[in-house]
């Protein structure tokens, strides 16, 4: 879910650019901001998640001012009638407006993916610099333990999960992350295995560095770049989960409105109401493309001999 | 050497195992000391009614007691009973991977078959208009989301075409009762299903077999085979894509499992009664037990898949050492 496997086995990135000593001295974040800037398609599709982001934030201005509905006000006079007029894209079976509760949506949505992938990373780097940086039995330990919870089936595990614990947007991350960590901790060990061999971990050791010191001051600055390219590309494969366990009715429940559980009773609906189906399907769509598009231009930049 | 890294394999997939056993029966305990199937709807029922109801299903007993019981039945074959209608989870589970494999097979064959000529142009015709609309469009059927592609299917292809009177595709189910479900019946009612589904394989398999041949078809091997004149058809063919195809063995082999638990979702749009729409009804209906031995079997096919894929990586590309 998070990040593809490939990218533990490369040596530090900052490597890239030692060679060119025609140009200025540039800091690697520098060079890397460069090339994302100029990638257009890849900026464009941060822009966009950028505004999703703030539409989701200012979510009650919005319903306030712009589509003068709540989320979960019902109008039983005005059931399913088409987008357009008061109803810009229409409202649904209990005659709630489709706009207003996709904005409010995006909440749900985008606040469970962030949450996600910060549970994720901080879990799985915890555990990955822990196995890669002590080795041994510690190591051996971890790792099957990674091993064993990546062998289930991601979508069985969460159903199982799902029925165990009610799902609320934070539980639902937590569910989402329960396997999300376990890529992170694989990712993180192979590059902490391979930073651990360089001269100034040696260094640093030998004028008497803690262990928690080097892993924080140390390890971790380089297993960043790694990190921002797994946590960028795994936005939307989280997004696609979140949407599928929210339409199977495992997910956010009704009345909270979510994309994915906006297209729950659908079925029921699309024979005269097909606006339920396109908006909420329309919006993940574009979402989890701009989160893939942009992750790719992440790593394209951070990590350019991936390319 | 290659029996002792098989068996130090067996040996750490068993730890794996027996780790997957530990983790799905914990989760479950969780719930089991308040949980009996029906109560909710029968409150007459009397306390020691339910007492008798808890130790039939064996709730009652300590935790230890339940996991060996569950995983003699593991040993046994029978991957648990459902807590619902008390038959074993295996029963229920041949009955429906006939029809999962029918649709997962399916996708997958398709898949492949599209990604592979699919990548091959993307690779040979690198930068050009053709690679860059295939490359949208995979792009594309990894944002997808596969229910929603599922109701649009439906939408178009069962329900407007049946309405302008023109013959259209069954949107539910993996055959037909009333013509008993004859070889027609059934490839009406894989269409859709398999589509979205192979859509989903093709977009991931024909970047991976893109990469892969731009990668095999800048080795020396090529430019030898180029150099003494062999002709640009047998390079790409004979030597490129053949080599190129081998780490895709890995990635079907990873896909084994999804032969079982990659068309849940599909399965739940279009109403095929497979094994994740059994997994998903079983969870809906709080039957715990049926939807950890499914866990638990699909557990295992990943497990062998991996394995599986280890071994035959190692049979096709001998540059690879066991150690």
């Amino acid at each position: 879910m998070i990040g593809p496997s490939r990218v533990a086995e490369l040596d530090m990135p900052g490597a890239a650019i030692e060679g060119s000593s025609t140009r200025p001295a540039q800091s690697y974040w520098n060079e890397s901001w460069e090339r994302l800037r100029a990638n257009r398609i890849g900026m464009a599709a941060g822009i966009l998640i950028l505004i999703f982001a703030l539409i989701a934030i200012l979510a009650p201005v919005f319903s306030a001012v712009l589509t003068h509905f709540q989320p979960q006000t019902i109008d039983l006079s005005q059931t399913f009638s088409p987008p357009g007029g008061k109803h810009l894209l229409g409202t649904d079976e209990l005659g709630r407006d489709t706009l207003t509760r996709l904005i409010w949506g995006a909440r749900v949505t985008l606040g469970v993916a962030l949450l996600t992938v910060a549970v994720s990373l901080t879990v799985g780097t915890a555990v990955g610099m822990t196995a890669g940086y002590y080795g041994g039995w510690l190591d051996d330990v971890l790792m099957r333990l990674v091993d064993t919870v990546l062998a289930i089936p991601a979508i069985f595990l969460f159903i199982l999960m799902s029925i165990l614990f009610r799902p609320t947007p934070i539980s639902l991350a937590l569910i989402i992350a329960s396997v999300g960590w376990g890529q992170v901790a694989r990712l993180v060990r192979g590059e902490v295995l391979s930073v651990k061999q360089r001269d100034f971990i040696l260094a640093t050791r030998s004028i008497g560095a803690r262990h928690l010191r080097l892993m924080l001051r140390h390890l971790l600055p380089n297993v960043l770049p790694v990190l921002i390219v797994a946590a960028s590309l795994g936005v939307g494969q989280i997004i696609l989960i979140e949407a599928a366990l929210d339409f199977l009715g495992l997910g956010i429940q009704p009345p909270t409105p979510s994309w994915g559980n906006q297209l729950t009773n659908a079925e029921s609906y699309f024979f005269h109401s097909i606006w339920l189906v396109n908006f909420p399907g329309l919006l993940i769509f574009v979402t989890v493309l701009a989160s893939n598009v942009f992750g790719n231009a992440i790593r394209d930049a951070f990590d350019p001999r991936l390319k | 050497m290659l029996a002792k890294y098989v068996a130090r394999r067996f040996l750490a997939s068993l730890v794996v195992v027996l780790g997957v056993t530990l983790i799905t029966l914990v989760l479950m305990d969780r719930t089991r000391g308040t949980y009996v199937p029906g109560i909710d709807l029968n409150p007459a029922l009397r306390p020691e009614d339910i007492a008798r109801l808890r130790a039939d299903l064996g709730l009652d007993r300590p935790f230890y007691v339940w996991y060996l019981t569950w995983i003699w039945g593991v040993v046994h074959g029978d991957f648990g009973r459902s807590m619902i209608d008390g038959s074993t989870v295996m029963s229920h589970i041949l009955d429906r991977l006939p029809n999962t494999l029918e649709l997962t097979g399916t996708a997958i064959l398709i898949g492949i078959i599209i990604a592979i000529p699919v990548g091959v142009i993307g690779a040979l015709r690198h930068g050009s208009k053709a690679d860059h609309t295939l490359t949208v469009v995979s792009v594309a059927g990894f944002a997808v989301p596969q229910f929603w592609m599922g109701l649009i299917l439906i939408l178009i292809f069962s329900v407007t075409l049946e309405q302008h009177g023109l013959p259209w595709l069954p949107s539910s189910g993996a055959y037909s009762a009333h013509n008993g479900g004859d070889f027609i019946d059934r490839i009406e009612h894989l269409i859709l299903p398999a589509t979205v589904l192979s859509f989903f394989y093709m977009s991931t398999w024909s970047r991976f077999i893109r990469s892969s041949m731009l990668e095999v078809l800048s080795q020396d091997y090529i430019r030898t085979a180029r150099a003494k004149g062999m002709s640009e058809r047998r390079v790409v063919y004979l030597h490129g894509l053949r080599n190129a195809l081998i780490p895709l063995v890995t990635l079907i082999g990873l896909e084994l499992p999804g032969l079982v638990s990659g068309g849940l979702v599909v399965e739940v749009v279009f109403g095929w009664p497979g094994i994740g729409k059994l997994a998903f009804e079983r969870a809906l209906q709080y039957d715990y037990t049926t939807v950890m031995g499914v866990t638990f079997f699909a557990t295992m096919l990943v497990i062998a898949g991996n394995l599986l894929a280890d071994l035959l990586y190692g049979v096709l590309d001998p540059r690879i050492r066991y150690s």
